[in-house]
């Protein structure tokens, strides 16, 4: 262990300076789904050359991007689940916090909609349909797609242990495959689904509620709550996030593929210095 | 090189193998190294080879320690072992491992390969030889390094019989040729005759004679000894007599016992009669058969095939 | 069914055109399972040999603890490093975490156990008396592991295939430790995992055939040695 680790260090552990003068690496946490949505591919690449810093994405459920925060394994983070991030930002682990983009989940199942999802009055009717008649795959995964899953069925007056529920435990994409094999119905991010929509035999039964608002906030990682904490780097991935170039970016993106942006920016609306949105 | 052990004690674990306070190989001769299976022979060679270290005392080689004298020292085990590769391969590798030359080495080969009948196996692959060619080739690989000491170990083991006669036949001979001190640990006491000068008797780790061969089959110390030896044992009004093997023959002697006769075996050649000499077994050979089971023959044997021994005095 | 021979069709064009990200990943993937082996066998080997050829009293006990390590499931492995390189961790501060770095380190760590215990029991293997022989020829220490090696390559060559083998087919702790970034650390099997989840099924069977070329390109190479001996 000690050879393989000697080799490592001395093939250099990963800094590299660029153009930008900033220089450094940093790790970004944020959830599966905004990865998988491509939305980071295109951005990313865009601050790595202006500030020559070296950006590692490490996709996870949005629990666990949190407990890399709060761990300090992280510099900042890219999430979208507000009532947790409450809690790490009222510990202080969480800083400089931004409102960023937001957009909206959608329940989708099979086309012929055996539950009768898309003629229920409303979501949680369309909720209890599915409860009732279908059936249903989750994340179980402790993502904000997740947690906002559970929050649905609980607004719903539905016990969610009651349901006839897989938990796959695994990221949006493997989820929607899950779901479209077993014709059953599941909660998605409408980007993930776009962007599978072609691969997919699911359909949109249930859209627009308030309730499905989907909120994405970016954080730094508290450098005073953890040592080593790249507070620099990080401080100018979020403010870059909020630049009008690069919201104007986030609002185009895959605009013309799907007809419709995947987010919608969201930085100038409301400037949250730590809350929730 | 000649060789020495003082004060030797070697143990595996609890048992002790061999003790020895002093033994001396003289150079230039070959020893027998004789005894019966688990008396220690090939643990005493693998001293001399310095591939185990005594609990006490020393082995010499030409006055040095044996871990020194390494290179001195030429050992085919009693089990052929080779690398991977042909015959020339492996003799090369031992030649090459002694610091020889290429032109050396490939003559040394080519000499021993053909003095101990192995030159046309020389391209074989190592692995495929016979039991008895293995043996013919491991004696090459050991003769050809030329060394001051020489270590065989049950050089015949592993030959059917015609084959084996053979190579006791020529083993004196290559002896003398390629090497200089050599000490050949064999359980057969034919084979001890012919081949050495010298003859060490170990029995249960112990030196029980040494000395030439003709000191010691003449004149064995004890009963036992002489047993292993081939000697017939009787006891007599005299005490315990030994008989030097085949000195007992039907007819007169000094020394005579009556024997009666049980069993007569037909060997075709010759013929054994199976009998009691005063209550005590015994077998001898003779030429033809006039005996018959029942009957009663003397056997007489000359002075000087006879050692007395008795508790109080020996000879 | 017809979506899998399409997944094929496509996964032979992409491989055929050369496609660029397939062989990029597939030259990182060779890169640090390649040199994870040749790290456990720098190591592993002489620790064998030492295992397979010395007696003391320890060694039933330490052969256990190798074989256990061989069983021990490569995510656990990956688990135990991330905890280590990770900033939070005892190495932080090294910043290896989320490198090739810390991949080859994980996989080095896989590897190790394998090329020990094969390399043991392939000098145990050996004719008993053939470390003998090497001594009363004289052999010096070095010659003596070099000629051993020779005769027991056969087993150390099943040493590095399955050392590689096991290394180059394992996700869990390549992804741990690696964070599949695209361009730096996603490997075949890493890649595999995200292009399933992004259903692209196609880049995923493409992954996945040159998985399979290459893990049977390392048993073919064992087998013609194999038995192109004439022993």
């Amino acid at each position: 262990m000690a050879v393989a680790v000697a080799v490592a260090v001395a093939c250099g552990g990963g800094a590299g300076t660029g153009e930008g003068g900033l220089g450094g690496t940093m790790i970004l946490a944020t959830t599966t789904s905004t990865y998988d949505s491509g939305l980071l591919d295109e951005l990313v690449p865009i601050f790595e050359a202006e500030t020559g810093v070296t950006v590692k994405v490490i996709a996870v459920g949005t629990g666990a991007a949190l407990r890399m925060g709060s761990d300090g394994n992280a510099d900042a983070l890219l999430v979208h689940a507000p009532e947790a991030e409450a809690e790490f930002v009222a510990s202080g682990h969480l800083v400089s916090g931004r409102l960023i983009m937001t957009n909206d989940f959608v329940l989708v199942g099979p086309a012929d909609d055996p539950a009768g999802a898309s003629i229920a009055a409303d979501l949680p009717a369309a909720l209890a349909a599915i409860a009732a008649r279908g059936r249903f795959v989750s994340r179980g995964d402790d993502s904000g797609t997740h947690k906002k899953e559970l929050a649905l069925w609980a607004s719903a007056g539905i016990d969610s242990a009651a349901v006839a529920r897989e938990e796959t435990g695994q990221g949006m994409g493997a989820t929607l495959n899950v779901a479209d094999q077993r014709n059953a119905y599941t909660l998605t991010d409408r980007a993930t689904y776009l962007a599978l929509r072609d691969v997919l035999d699911l359909v949109v039964v249930v859209e627009g509620d308030a309730a499905l608002l989907n909120v994405y906030h970016a954080y730094v990682v508290s450098p005073e709550r953890h040592r080593g904490v790249k507070s620099a780097q990080a401080g100018a991935f979020v403010a870059f996030l909020t630049e009008a170039r690069t919201q104007a970016l986030i609002g185009q993106f895959r605009a013309e593929e799907f007809g419709r942006p995947l987010f919608t920016p969201a930085a100038t609306k409301m400037t949250s210095s730590g809350g929730g949105g | 090189m000649d060789a020495r052990l003082e004060e030797l004690s070697f143990a595996y674990g609890e048992r002790t193998v061999l003790d020895v306070p002093s033994l001396d190989f003289a150079l230039g001769r070959v020893t027998a190294l004789l005894g019966p299976n688990g008396s220690g022979k090939s643990t005493l060679l693998r001293l001399l080879a310095a591939l185990e270290q005594p609990q006490a005392g020393r082995v010499l080689i030409g006055g040095e320690d044996a871990r020194m004298a390494r290179s001195s020292v030429a050992y085919a085990f009693q089990e052929a072992v080779f690398v991977s590769g042909s015959l020339r391969a492996n003799l090369d590798l031992a030649l090459r491992l002694r610091g020889l030359a290429a032109p050396e080495r490939e003559s040394r080969l080519a000499e021993a390969a053909e003095a101990c009948g192995v030159a046309e196996l020389l391209e074989r692959p190592a692995s495929r030889l016979s039991g008895g060619e293995a043996q013919r080739a491991n004696l090459a690989r050991t003769l050809a390094l030329r060394a001051p000491l020489t270590l065989l170990d049950e050089p015949l083991a592993g030959f059917d019989e015609p084959g084996r006669q053979t190579l006791l036949e020529e083993l004196p001979a290559l002896l003398r040729r390629f090497a200089t001190t050599t000490i050949v640990v064999t359980h057969d006491r034919d084979e001890a005759l012919r081949l050495a000068d010298d003859v060490v008797v170990l029995r249960a780790g112990r030196v029980s004679a040494a000395g030439s061969k003709r000191a010691v089959f003449a004149a064995p110390p004890d009963p036992d000894t002489a047993a292993f030896l081939g000697y017939t044992l009787l006891r007599t009004d005299l005490g315990l007599v030994g008989v030097a093997p085949g000195a007992l023959r039907p007819g007169p002697g000094d020394f005579t016992v009556e024997l009666c006769v049980e069993e007569v075996i037909d060997l075709v050649t010759k013929v054994e009669l199976v009998g009691t000499v005063a209550g005590q077994r015994l077998a001898v050979s003779v030429d033809r058969s006039l005996p018959a089971p029942g009957d009663r023959v003397t056997l007489g044997a000359p002075a000087s095939a006879t050692v007395q021994f008795s508790t109080r005095s020996r000879r | 069914m017809s979506e899998l021979w399409d997944g094929l069709r496509e996964a032979l064009r992409l491989i055929a055109t050369g496609d660029r990200e397939l062989f990029a990943i597939a030259g990182r993937t060779l890169l640090v399972s390649g040199t994870a082996t040749a790290l456990a066998m720098f190591v592993g080997v002489p620790l064998g040999y030492l295992l397979g050829r010395a007696r003391f009293p320890a060694r039933t006990l330490i052969l256990a603890t190798v074989s256990t390590g061989m069983g021990m499931p490569p995510v656990v492995a990956g688990l135990v490093i991330w905890l280590l390189l990770v900033r939070s961790g005892p190495f932080g501060g090294l910043e290896l975490i989320y490198t090739k770095q810390a991949m080859i380190i994980a996989q080095f760590v896989i590897a190790t156990p394998l090329v020990i215990a094969f390399t043991a029991a392939s000098i145990q293997a050996l004719p008993p008396r053939l470390p003998d022989l090497l001594r009363v020829l004289g052999a010096g220490r070095l010659r003596t592991l070099w000629l051993l090696s020779r005769e027991a390559h056969l087993g150390l060559l099943a040493a590095v295939m399955a050392g590689f083998g096991a290394v180059v087919s394992e996700v869990g702790a390549s992804l741990a430790v690696g964070g599949n970034l695209a361009g730096d650390t996603r490997v075949l099997t890493t890649a595999i995992v995200t292009e399933t989840s992004r259903a692209d099924t196609e880049r995923a069977i493409a992954y996945g055939l040159v998985l399979l070329a290459m893990a049977f390109a390392i048993v073919a190479v064992l087998t013609v040695v194999q038995q192109r001996q004439p022993r």
